[in-house]
């Protein structure tokens, strides 16, 4: 059994035949060639593949391809627009936020998300939100700091 | 994971037919939280998926004097985070929410497919309970409606019928003079799931010199989220000392059944729900003090 689905991924309309048990991680990276979102601990703890589905942060490795039928999709490959990196990409380089990257696309998201619900957050608030996306490189701080510089503080 | 038809029936009259068509074979599917781990590591292996998430209806928050707090099977637990409507009336779930999983898991996971997973190491739950709630249940042959704790029956094992949805909760409107507290404690991560998780709800007497009858609910501590009736005992027409809370809280140690684990061994559960349940007491009596 396979299921024609449309999704708008990163502004452009695309439809893809899946099966039923396709994740989302694995139509975007597999299907769609966006490689950013990775596979981590593949049962929603550790964040590495976050993306945006509806403005939303989603573990793209629980969630089933056929759930984002008809919705919205942004990955990191997405986020960058006509003027160059998006904000946060940027306070993520001048604040040294990443070592080995592999988690960056998600933290990155998040905060997007984050930013978009409440543009001003306390670093609390930045605390709470960004508390589900792991990184093994330690940049914590430097993660917080890039928030917070993106969120003009 | 293995490959199952999918199903997106427009109605719950719809849906509960899917589920007798395919009995034992089908699985409902809501926000997929739970269920798309189990189906991954090949504990669920469902022939069939029944998506409830096109069906209208079962999205609502609402509340009022007679019926109390509505939430729909789809509500997510981000919704209830945000939604004005539980911090007004039920403070206690909005906090609660603000420490359940991850931001992720909170936008996706929805209060019914929480409840009706059966999974033991929650927190939504054992505040249901403290809060008299009831479930909402749509079968082939209608609706019923039972108390939060007896959908349980064993880890992972709930009184849903094969054929039937979980299609509300719904929280009668809190009585007067009383307060409720949720206090639940995660061992390791702060996005892990809780070590233990104890909700309780004092109601005073008239006058406020003394406690009317108490609910003291534990979490994660036993198969089943369970009321600690020795403890309410304990509670029920007594006047508040830090000493009756302490000897509240050394009965529900007593009753419950904790399993060790990598969240901690059974005596050091037991000593968290002897203090949880202590403070939790102490909190909710305060709040039952200011309360109408």
């Amino acid at each position: 059994m396979k299921k024609t689905i449309a999704v708008k991924v990163n502004g452009i309309e695309r439809s893809a035949e899946v099966e039923p048990r396709t994740t989302l991680l694995e139509l975007v990276r597999e299907r769609f060639s966006l490689t950013g979102a990775k596979l981590g601990c593949d049962i929603q703890v550790c964040g590495a593949c976050t993306v945006l589905l509806d403005g939303k942060a989603v573990s793209a490795c629980s969630v089933l391809a056929v759930d984002a039928d008809g919705g919205e999709l942004l990955t990191i490959e997405g986020l960058a627009g006509e003027g160059g990196l998006h904000p946060l990409q940027r306070a993520f380089m001048e604040h040294g936020a990443l070592q080995c990257g592999y988690c960056t696309p998600g933290f990155i998201l998040t905060a997007k998300a984050l930013l978009d619900e409440q543009p001003r957050p306390t670093d609390q608030e930045i605390r709470d939100y960004l508390a589900g996306n792991f990184c093994r490189c330690g940049c914590y701080r430097e993660i917080l700091q890039a928030v917070r510089s993106a969120a003009g503080r | 994971m293995r490959s199952f038809d999918y199903l997106e029936p427009g109605s719950v009259e719809e849906a509960c037919g899917l589920l007798r068509q395919h009995r034992g074979e089908a699985r409902v599917y809501a926000g997929g939280a739970h269920l798309t781990i189990l189906m991954k590591q090949g504990l669920y292996r469902p022939r069939v998926l029944v998506n409830i998430k096109k069906i209208a209806g079962l999205r609502e928050i609402r509340f009022d004097a007679e019926s109390g707090l509505v939430i729909g099977a789809l509500v997510t637990h981000r919704e209830i985070e945000t939604s004005a409507v539980v911090r007004r009336h039920f403070p206690v779930l909005a906090e609660a929410e603000r420490e359940v999983a991850n931001i992720r898991v909170r936008n996706v996971g929805t209060v019914g497919g929480n409840l009706a997973s059966g999974e033991p190491l929650t927190d939504l739950s054992q505040i249901f309970i403290a809060l008299e709630g009831r479930v909402e249940i749509a079968g082939p042959g209608g609706m019923r409606a039972i108390p939060v704790e007896e959908l349980f029956v064993d880890f992972y094992q709930t009184s849903l019928q094969e054929d039937e949805i979980l299609t509300k909760v719904v929280l009668p409107p809190p009585p007067a003079r009383s307060g409720v507290c949720y206090v639940r404690f995660s061992s390791s991560s702060v996005v892990d799931k809780p070590s233990v998780g104890v909700a309780v709800r004092i109601r005073l007497q008239a006058d406020r010199d003394a406690c009317a009858d108490a609910r003291v609910v534990l979490g994660c501590v036993g198969p089943v989220p369970s009321r600690a009736r020795g403890a309410e005992a304990l509670l029920a027409g007594k006047e508040f000392s830090q000493e009756l809370a302490e000897r509240a809280g050394e009965a529900a140690s007593r009753e419950c059944s904790p399993v060790g684990d990598l969240r901690g061994s059974e005596e050091y559960k037991r000593a968290m729900v002897r203090t949880l349940v202590r403070r939790a007491a102490a909190k909710a009596w305060e709040q039952a003090l200011g309360a109408a």
